[in-house]
């Protein structure tokens, strides 16, 4: 006669960084039976208030979608708007665009690998993956004026240009950044109290992956590569080659293996932003401050921190969106929770979220 | 006097996460010296008493929120973190915004900023402190309270809070129009125009300083957002723009600014330009110059 427990999570719980909301069931081992997952703490009618705003409103409140890759929306937002009015961006606003999108990254992912390790009870890898990224988070406070919200982009280029100077403080951090992040993939690769809490846990498979259509590191850590950036490149992504991440596949498909893709994208991010500034392009960063923006529709998408981002947009002429919509990639490696929770230990369900990297602030907006 | 051991629990009510990855920050890196307050982070509400609330308070958190409030035992204080919990910031205008907090939850100080950087949040939670140890006491809160991190300094390119040289602004309203958090709000009076800026409205964006045609708006590096809650509604930016009356007419006009004429005549003898005179007059002139 098994005894079924029922266990709730959430919706304030300081293990979550945002407000969701878990039912299980679980058997007198603790593992669970079932889950129930409820959504919507953090929906804050961001489809509708975006028609309200116009377009150069709106650069800041995509960004607001989420801090966390609150470059790629503006971003994003911005290719799709371009690509409407027919606008060709500079080049050297191109290289710009992509610095400040891996800067992002690196930072958004370390992110991530520090509330791992926390949840993890591996205080010491949680401070030094936390103090590595505050190398980060000094390098966009002194060239962008905030640690998350860089307000890098604007319609038809990017708000800010970087001088020799700047170019230097670059790559001095990332001087400074790279052994650190290579000692810390080291640890996490080898660590045993680490390995322990996270190999075998949480397991997607490869079919399982496939079907569900997850993305970014959740996908890569179960074998499949669709990095946008490679697939269907936009931005310097296309024009320069190179640029392109060797992402880093993993077949495990568990917690350990997502933490390790992840580790490889942060490298590769390092190497594109010295390969960028070691060439920048010469010219403008943008082309016109207030562009006119005809009727149109547009989808475009971009590889953000956590996996594919669309943007939907349609236009009218006027100075508002009729319409914008996302498809962010935690929509996608949400579904993909269910299968990795179930089975699983009740004490791992708060490590198992975190290991999809969930943005709930981009999938309710 | 008793000596109390603050426990912190954060409740997100719908935030975009950049303020609750940077409560994170603040509790777990060195260098915001938030150990140096003694603090605890408890794992339930029931044994807090001080919470730090990001988020604009959405619909759905609401009764959550209240719910939530019932378990904690008096006295506690809130710290609310971030322009959302203060004014709902830039998703005010929202149907699916119930907020902000302090209309179901008495808040003891803001802190404001998009996200604040963990100095201010640092801040914030001391200030937090000193307030609940005073409520413990059975003291009167005061009005204000002075810096307690007086050390903490920012890189001068940091986006802090803006300001307005109002002898370079021609009341134009570029500002109002690209503000997305409507922190901005010019009106006119007999003399001029009034041009407002609501620090906690504010997310301290930039736009309007990047589109501002004449460079009158810009931010400071001033991280100085914390806040009571009885200084809420009084930290607003206030400007005049006087007109001039003209000496030919009488009649008042906007003069051109002075960041528009340097703009415009780059190399010309702009002395010739101070003449305190209406378009219309100018017009004229003008016109008698060339055909009179
Ligand atoms: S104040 Fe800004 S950073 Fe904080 S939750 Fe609101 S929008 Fe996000
Ligand atoms: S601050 Fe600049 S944009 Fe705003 S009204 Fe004055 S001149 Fe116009
Ligand atoms: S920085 Fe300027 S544009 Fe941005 S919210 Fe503040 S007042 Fe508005």
């Amino acid at each position: 006669m098994t005894q079924t427990q029922k266990i709730t999570i959430g919706p304030f719980n300081p293990e979550l960084e945002e407000s969701v909301y878990f039912k299980l069931e679980a058997d007198e081992n603790r593992v669970v039976t079932h889950v129930e997952i409820i959504n919507g703490f953090i929906h804050r009618g961001m489809e509708s208030l975006v028609t309200k705003k116009n377009f150069m409103q709106n650069l800041i409140l995509t960004e607001r979608v989420c801090s966390l890759c609150s470059n790629n929306h503006p971003f994003t937002y911005a290719l799709a708007v371009e690509k409407i009015a027919g606008i060709k961006v500079p080049l050297r606003a191109e290289a710009l665009r992509v610095i400040a999108d891996e800067v992002k990254r690196v930072a958004s992912d370390l992110f991530n690998l520090s509330m791992l390790t926390h949840l993890a009870h591996h205080h010491e890898l949680m401070r030094d993956t936390m103090n590595t990224r505050e190398h980060m988070q000094d390098l966009k406070e002194i060239i962008w004026g905030n640690r998350m919200d860089m307000s890098a982009n604007q319609l038809t280029g990017t708000k800010y240009d970087l001088d020799e100077k700047k170019i230097e403080l670059i790559i001095d951090t990332l001087d400074r950044v790279e052994p650190k992040l290579r000692d810390l993939q080291e640890r996490y690769e080898n660590d045993e109290i680490f390995r322990e809490k996270t190999v075998g846990v949480g397991v997607l498979p490869y079919e399982d992956a496939i079907e569900i259509g997850v993305t970014g590191p959740v996908a890569r850590g179960s074998g499949i590569n669709n990095d946008v950036r490679v697939m269907a490149p936009y931005s310097l992504y296309a024009y320069r080659k190179e640029l392109q991440p060797k992402v880093t596949l993993r077949e495990e498909g568990d917690v350990h293996a997502r933490a390790m893709a992840r580790f490889g994208d942060i490298l590769e991010a390092v190497r594109i932003i010295r390969d960028v500034v070691a060439d920048m392009p010469e010219g403008d960063t943008y082309v016109e401050k207030r562009p006119h923006i005809p009727a149109g529709e547009a989808v475009v998408r971009t590889e953000a921190p956590r996996g594919e981002l669309i943007y939907y947009l349609k236009t009218d002429g006027s100075q508002k969106p009729v319409r914008m919509r996302w498809k962010v990639p935690t929509f996608t490696n949400w579904e993909a929770l269910k299968v990795m929770i179930l089975g699983d230990k009740v004490d791992n369900v708060t490590m198992i979220l975190n290991s999809i990297d969930p943005c709930i602030s981009c999938t309710e907006r | 006097m008793a000596k109390i051991i603050p426990k912190i629990f954060r409740i997100n009510t719908g935030s975009c996460n950049g303020c609750d990855v940077e409560f994170v920050a603040t509790a777990f890196v060195d260098k915001f010296h938030i150990t140096s307050l003694n603090v605890e982070l408890v794992d339930d509400v029931k044994d807090a008493n001080l919470l730090v609330i990001t988020g604009p308070l959405t619909a759905r958190s609401e009764s959550f929120l209240k719910n939530a409030l019932t378990k904690l035992r008096k006295p506690f204080v809130v710290v609310g973190v971030g322009t959302c919990s203060v004014s709902c910031g830039i998703f005010r205008d929202s149907y699916a915004i119930n907020g902000p907090i302090d209309k179901f939850v008495a808040v003891d100080v803001n802190v404001a900023g998009c996200p604040p950087r963990p100095e201010s949040i640092a801040e914030g939670i001391a200030k937090g402190i000193k307030v609940l140890e005073q409520k413990l006491n059975g003291e009167v809160i005061p009005k204000k309270i002075d810096t307690i991190f007086s050390d903490f300094s920012a890189p001068a390119s940091f986006r802090g809070r803006m300001d307005l040289n109002a002898d370079m602004c021609t009341g134009c309203r570029t500002c109002e129009t690209v503000c997305p958090s409507t922190a901005i709000k010019i009106s006119e009076d007999a003399n001029g125009f009034i041009h407002k800026i609501w620090h906690n409205s504010c997310c301290y964006c930039g736009n309007c300083a990047y589109f501002c045609p004449t460079g009158a708006i810009f931010s400071t590096n001033s991280f100085d957002t914390v806040k009571l809650q009885n200084e809420k509604y009084s930290d607003v930016n206030v400007s005049h723009i006087f007109y001039d009356e003209c000496t030919c007419c009488g009649e008042k006009y906007m003069p051109p600014s002075r960041g528009l004429l340097s703009k415009s005549y780059i190399k010309e003898d702009r002395n010739k330009l101070n003449a305190a005179i209406c378009s219309k007059c100018r017009k004229e002139e003008n016109f008698k110059r060339m055909y009179g």
